[in-house]
């Protein structure tokens, strides 16, 4: 796990040295191209957090706000 | 003793964790905070952050089924319909302010939670509890005709009739956003509400977020409280021994009631003597998320998240059953179904808790989570998803889902999604009726056990490109609905449809 990290760590630094500029982002501003969950997996999201042990690290909910687990 | 050692290493280990990660907290808001300072006197074209009013109509019907109820101690029905209405509006305050107003209801009717009580309608309320709607106190007659002597019946295999079967959760939460000037600093502070019959939440937090290097890279820091408080509910039988001590038995809801052994004879001997009732009732969680996001390629970006969440009080649920394997097992109902009460043949008798679940006061959880997506080409985008997870508790989960939208032309799409997540048992749990009376915390919630589960979606989107479809003043920006199987090892199986619609003010 912790090797996991230490890989995505390394990539984000590596990567920083690449600029793409506001007119070369046609793709990365695509709506799918959104880096968090889409409107409609909210729902989805709420009943994981109630029927599973895990929550969170998704950008939405981590836990508490309702008596799931 | 080596356990022991072992814990307060694990309890040591945590506490060193908390001190560091709240100082980098706090570091990476200063940070922030300085930065945007230094950026926001610069004046630049701006756009506004939010053109028009945008409102988004969304709706699921999720319903699930399996048979291991924590409310039955690990067996029983666990069949649940959950309907909820949900309304977002996104109102632009001025070039830089959004304010998102969330409410929604989640009304829902759950087999587990009728049996709470699971005599109710079979006549045992006569003597403690009043389940129907007028002004006098426990007059209703509606002792169950079909059971033999009048008796009282129930099962866990079938969903009772009570007040429990069904409740209507409500929330309102109120986002507000700052964006600065040159739209490379977001700040933000939010609010929420729910509220159920056994539960009331109230949470507020805050946000900010730093974009560099020309919006390629982007961090953000979150904090989240959660005020929450129970109103425990437990099962009917403890209730009553809580209610009337000793003499329960002969009491209130008991009273004419016979209680039966594991041999089907009626005894006095029932007595749930290791239940007491809760003293506190609230559970209050706290939260730090850190979040990192870079753009690697003209068609490749990733983002890192980061949680730390404590959560402390209350975090077992009161009305969760626990049966001892080093206790007698006591019965009401019809002595003919006691050998097959594990079964769903088993329709006409209940079992009496020896106690509730119980659970540690406090629980530290550390998500850590990654995406990556890739503009495959015009038709294709790959959209990839990777959580670990591990608390104190000894739970360890994994989670991957993979999406897949395929663009059909320019309005309409689809995104098949697949979902595996796998998760290892909480050290307190055990099946039905495997847990010690010795024991210090104990469940037998199959939510909270080793299992792994595979989810399946397809999700069909339409873009009305240029809001043809209208509501007054309201032009259509998009539709949505998916569809989810959820299958999970142990046999629970849910389907979920959730629908969107998105309209904006013109």
């Amino acid at each position: 796990m912790k090797k996991l990290i230490a890989a995505l760590f390394v990539l984000f630094l590596m990567a920083s040295c690449v600029t793409v500029k506001e007119y070369e982002k046609v793709y990365i501003n695509d709506a799918d191209m959104k880096l968090a969950a889409h409107t409609n997996e909210r729902f989805e999201v709420n009943f994981q957090v109630y029927r599973e042990g895990a929550a969170g690290a998704n950008g939405g909910k981590t836990g508490g706000g309702c008596g799931c687990n | 003793m080596e356990e022991k050692q072992v814990e307060v290493v694990v309890v040591t280990k945590f506490q060193n964790m908390k001190k560091i990660i709240f100082s980098i907290t706090f570091l990476c808001a200063a940070f922030l905070y300085t930065s945007a300072q230094n950026q926001d006197s610069t004046q630049v074209y701006k756009k506004k952050v939010l053109d028009n009013t945008e409102v988004d109509f969304l709706m699921s019907l999720y319903k699930q089924d399996g048979d291991r109820s924590a409310v039955g101690g690990g067996i029983g029905n666990e069949e649940i319909t959950d309907f909820t209405p949900t309304i977002v509006v996104s109102l632009p305050l001025n070039d830089d302010d959004v304010l998102t107003i969330d409410a929604g209801i989640s009304a829902y009717t759950s087999a587990s939670s009728s049996n709470i009580n699971p005599f109710n309608n079979t006549g045992a309320s006569r003597g403690g509890g009043d389940d129907d709607d007028d002004e006098y106190e426990d007059d209703d007659d509606d002792f169950f005709p079909g059971a033999s002597n009048n008796q009282p019946t129930g099962t866990p295999w079938l969903a009772s009739t009570g007040a429990s079967r069904s409740d209507v959760l409500a929330s309102l939460h109120v986002d507000y956003s700052h964006s600065s000037d040159d739209r490379n600093f977001i700040w933000g502070a939010n609010v929420g509400l729910s509220n159920e019959y056994d539960y009331t939440s109230v949470g507020f937090g805050g946000n900010v977020t730093r974009l560099f290097n020309e919006k390629n890279t982007e961090i953000g820091l979150k904090g989240m409280v959660y005020l929450d408080k129970w109103r425990p509910i437990y099962p009917t039988e403890l209730d009553e021994y809580d209610h009337y001590g000793n003499n329960f038995l002969s009491n209130g809801y008991f009273e004419g009631v016979n209680v039966l052994n594991q041999n089907g004879v009626a005894t006095n001997s029932y007595l749930p003597s290791a239940f007491t009732s809760i003293s506190d009732e609230s559970r209050n969680s706290y939260s730090v998320s850190f979040f990192l996001s870079q753009i690697l390629s003209q068609r490749l970006q990733a983002a890192l998240f980061f949680d730390l969440v404590r959560q402390n009080g209350l975090l077992s649920t009161p009305y969760h059953r626990i049966y001892f394997a080093d206790k007698p097992n006591y019965y009401i109902g019809e002595a003919s179904y006691i050998p097959v009460y594990t079964s769903p043949q088993n329709t006409g008798v209940y079992q009496l808790a020896d106690d509730i679940e119980r659970l540690p006061s406090s629980r530290f959880k550390i998500p850590i989570g990654a995406r990556l997506n890739y503009y495959i080409s015009e038709t294709f985008v790959l959209r990839a998803y990777y959580r670990y997870y591990t608390d104190d508790w000894d739970l360890n989960a994994q989670t991957v889902n993979i999406d897949l939208p395929i663009r059909l032309n320019q309005r309409f799409s689809l995104t098949p999604s697949y979902r595996y997540y796998t998760q290892s048992a909480v050290k307190y749990y055990a099946p039905y009726e495997t847990h010690l009376s010795t024991e210090q915390y104990y469940t037998s919630d199959p939510d909270l056990a080793k299992f792994d589960s595979n989810q399946y979606s397809i999700a069909f989107n339409y873009n009305d490109l240029f809001n043809d479809f209208h509501i007054s003043k309201f032009g259509l920006k998009n539709a949505n609905i998916k569809y989810s199987h959820y299958d999970r090892s142990d046999g629970l199986k849910a389907n979920i449809v959730s629908l969107g619609f998105k309209f904006i003010f013109q």
